[in-house]
């Protein structure tokens, strides 16, 4: 598929039903829509996107406008994935937003299938518990701690069980 | 030539601990069957190479690494200042959907069953109401075009158009939209504004969005904990105008197969931390699939094919097989590295061979050893660690029961913490080997000898080879001669043997055919060790050089030459970019093959260093000594890390390790299997096989 050919952009139609147009090399950062302008043919019709509201549908725009020229994430392999919480600084700045839009966005991108960015979304939420206690995750994101102490003492102990031989 | 170890230089080591060498019979192995033919008579001896040695030595100390603080958590005030603008409306935003949503459900459909778009979690919301915003599903979205006319249709689709442009309170569903959508610009006077329009409306619905709220989450089935939801009333939303920190729980919010993705990038002990903060998050946590991550981001994973020349052994990974508890092999693999760490291991010795034991390679299922008795034994490599066969001329069963180790020595290394010593077992009626004629065993001592699956080769003070088929109880399938005198070590992989002689030859044979390829010449003195990747063969000399080769070439390379006597043992990484050698000077050499420079010196012992053994996986040098101690360095700050001297009652003369163990071999006649993963409860889920 020789991309922007045909036309050069498309339009996305977010949940709330904006239309959003994009060049088209940006929109094919999304595994999901690539695969359905290969398979439809672009009509020129507007894309519906069911699950992505207008907010999050131009931040995620956003994201892959930035890295429209990215090469396609090199190795698959999960291990490598996974390797490091670094994210590089324009993308931190990008995830500084409050945690119902990251949610947002790594529920799109999980959708839309843009791996890097979900990547870059899990990530950003694994920093976020990094390092910390129990009770400064629970802080975090307003999480109720629904152990009696009996059950906590148990998962402390089974977590602990190696370092007391 | 004699082994005896004339101390030429004085370094202070040994000058404040004299060995206890020289209290060991060893005379008996003075002559052709020793096993290692030392060259002493090199002579450099002069200050400034103390000095060297010296000046490495504190490298490798300051070579340690520090580790790197995690990099703090994100700063949720930073994340604030940067959105302070977005962020209002956002909330607001948010807000206006849930409530236009509750708004339209109330003037187009009076239904019970409308609080699904009424709240931000808009969680396995299927059905009626349509909440088009639910990520999980995916079905087509064909009828959520605007060109469908059906009431259904109204609800998915146009109903949230309204949405967006909820500021402005809508009376219908056509009203057009009285804010612009894009947010892009005058996005503070909308928000203004629609906090003023909203602000009433808000309080008006509170109570009944609470209700609403409460019947979502009950119909949700994924157990999303109500309490976290309190937190998110609308009034709370407006007040976000203040202060945006409204926290959401990712368990709650993403999938499951998302959270595991988002757990994975954690580590170990952020992850047993992370399932501490409730029941949902244990769960998710706790997973095998997640756990699986982890434990291959420290461990690694099974690797497709050991091509490796000797690498049959376990990397202590667990069997290949679904459902594997992850997270309690990730704790047993802890507890066994926190033994490694503090020394902690049970001695476990194989009893049996009538005299010094050569050599020696194990697997996960068994331990064979090669004896100056003549023998070649296979243990079993578990409890009761039995004595499987016996190759060779039967044997006297006149086991010596001396003693097992040296307590005098322990007292400045770890001594065994348990200490099993079974009693000499002969394989069930030991059966005389078919053709009992001499042609079969070798007629001298077993010096050397490496196996994989499928063969085991044995080298001989007898000047031969002999090749065994594993898979046929080891019936032997070929001899092979050429060698002048008795082959000291031994090494084969796919195509090559390659077996390195006192005659000062290094013969290169075909695996398949025996038939010999190549004779590499130039060592001018016995060749006591030699390894083999790919085409290059490494070869260490009692005349105190360790030289690289091309086997293709049948040339030498480079050479590595030790700074004053003989060179006993060698280890080529399996990367063949480092290669390790050890000898008559005590230390341990470590080279760069490509350019040849001295990395470092690693030392400790105080008697010629015989064997060596490196475990790259796992970060490990092992070493064994005719001080009667094994050692363990750390591969990347080449520091000692355990030294277990005594425990046997003489000279170290072969050392191997894997993940949980070193099975070292000693001139007492006697194997002992220094076990780190002793009674370690679960320590056989990282067994391969």
């Amino acid at each position: 598929m020789s991309s922007g050919t045909p036309s050069s952009t498309i339009t996305l139609t977010s949940s709330d039903g904006v239309d959003v147009t994009v060049e088209r090399q940006v929109a094919e950062r999304s595994v999901l829509i690539k695969n359905m302008l290969e398979d439809l043919g672009d009509s020129g019709e507007a894309i519906p996107v069911p699950n992505v509201n207008e907010a999050v549908l131009k931040k995620v725009i956003e994201w892959c406008t930035h890295h429209k020229l990215d090469p396609p994430s090199a190795g698959d392999d999960d291990d490598s994935r996974r390797k490091t919480t670094d994210i590089d600084e324009w993308d931190q700045k990008f995830m500084q937003v409050d945690q119902e839009m990251l949610f947002e966005i790594i529920l799109a991108a999980n959708y839309l299938d843009i791996k890097a960015l979900l990547d870059v979304g899990c990530k950003t939420v694994a920093n976020m518990i990094k390092g910390k206690s129990p009770e400064e995750i629970r802080k975090t994101f307003n999480i109720q701690n629904d152990f009696t102490p009996e059950e906590e003492d148990q998962i402390r102990r089974e977590n602990e069980w190696a370092e007391d031989r | 030539m004699t082994p005896q170890t004339t101390l030429r230089r004085q370094r202070p080591r040994t000058a404040t601990n004299p060995p206890t060498a020289p209290s060991i019979p060893w005379s008996h192995h003075q002559g052709s069957s020793c096993g290692l033919n030392l060259d002493v008579d090199a002579s450099l001896c002069d200050e400034q190479e103390q000095t060297l040695v010296e000046v490495f030595n504190k490298e490798c100390v300051l070579e340690e690494k520090d580790h790197t603080v995690p990099p703090p958590p994100r700063r949720r005030g930073a994340a604030k200042s940067f959105s302070h603008l977005r962020h209002p409306v956002g909330g607001l935003r948010a807000l206006g959907r849930r409530l236009s949503v509750s708004i339209r459900h109330k003037s187009s459909s009076k239904h019970a069953a409308h609080e699904e778009g009424t709240t931000g979690h808009r969680r396995n919301v299927s059905g009626n109401g349509g909440d088009s915003h639910s990520p999980w599903c995916r079905e087509p979205s064909i009828n959520r075009r605007p060109s469908l006319n059906s009431v259904s249709a109204l609800h998915s689709f146009y109903a949230p158009t309204t949405l967006i442009t909820a500021p402005i309170p809508g009376r219908g569903l056509e009203q057009p939209p009285i804010l612009p959508n894009s947010l892009s610009a005058g996005a503070a006077a909308r928000a203004a504004a629609a906090a003023q329009n909203e602000l009433a409306r808000a309080e008006r619905h509170a109570a009944k969005v609470a209700e609403q709220r409460v019947a979502l989450d009950s119909e949700s089935g994924i157990g999303i904990d109500l309490r976290d939801r309190s937190e998110l009333s609308v009034l709370s939303l407006s007040l976000s105008l203040v202060s945006p920190a409204n926290s959401l729980d990712p368990v709650a919010y993403l999938p499951s197969e998302v959270m595991a993705q988002v757990l994975a990038y954690l580590d170990p002990d952020s992850l047993m931390r992370a399932e501490l903060v409730s029941s949902a998050w244990r769960d998710q946590a706790s997973s095998h699939h997640v756990w699986r991550h982890v434990f291959r981001q420290a461990h690694g994973r099974h690797r497709a094919s050991a091509t490796a020349t000797k690498k049959k052994q376990s990397s202590g990974l667990g069997k290949t097989m679904p459902n594997q508890d992850w997270k309690k092999m990730f704790l047993v693999r802890r507890a066994l590295e926190y033994r490694w760490k503090e020394g902690k291991a049970a001695a476990i010795y194989l009893n049996g061979h009538q005299d010094s034991v050569y050599c020696a390679q194990f697997d996960e299922d068994k331990i064979i050893t090669g004896s100056r008795d003549r023998t070649i034994r296979v243990w079993d490599a578990h409890y009761p660690w039995a004595c499987r066969k016996i190759i060779g001329p039967s044997p006297g069963n006149s086991s010596s029961a001396g003693p097992m180790n040296n307590p005098a020595q322990q007292s400045t290394g770890k001594a065994p913490f348990l200490t099993i010593s079974p009693p000499s077992s002969a394989p069930d009626e030991a059966e005389p080997f078919e053709l009992p004629g001499a042609e079969n065993y070798h007629s001298a001592s077993i010096l050397c000898l490496q196996f994989d699956d499928e063969i085991l080769v044995t080298g001989s003070s007898d000047y031969t080879c002999i090749v065994y088929d594993v898979r046929n109880d080891y019936r032997p399938i070929r001899r092979l001669q050429g060698h002048r005198a008795g082959v000291l070590d031994v090494c084969f992989d796919d195509r090559y043997i390659v077996s390195c002689s006192k005659d000062s030859t290094i013969c290169v044979w075909d695996r398949q055919t025996g038939a010999l390829v190549k004779k590499l010449l130039g060592h001018e003195g016995p060749v006591n060790a030699v390894q083999l990747r790919g085409d290059l063969i490494v070869s260490a000399s009692g005349d105190g050089v360790a030289k690289l080769w091309n086997i293709t070439s049948g040339t030498c390379v480079k050479e590595f030459p030790s700074k004053d006597r003989g060179l006993a043992c060698i280890e080529f990484s399996e990367d063949a970019r480092t290669i390790l050698t050890g000898g008559n000077d005590k230390v341990i050499y470590q080279f760069d093959a490509n350019t040849g420079d001295l990395v470092q010196e690693l030392e400790g012992h105080e008697g010629l260093v015989r064997s060596l053994h490196l475990d790259s996986l796992n970060g490990r040098i092992v070493s064994g000594s005719y001080d009667m101690s094994v050692k363990v360095f750390d591969v990347n700050t080449g520091a000692l890390s355990i030294n277990l001297p005594g425990w046997t009652t003489s000279w170290m003369l072969s050392v191997k390790s894997d993940y949980r163990r070193i099975v070292a071999t000693s001139q007492d006649s006697r194997a002992v299997i220094m076990d780190f993963g002793y009674g370690l409860d679960g320590i056989e889920l990282l067994e391969e096989w």
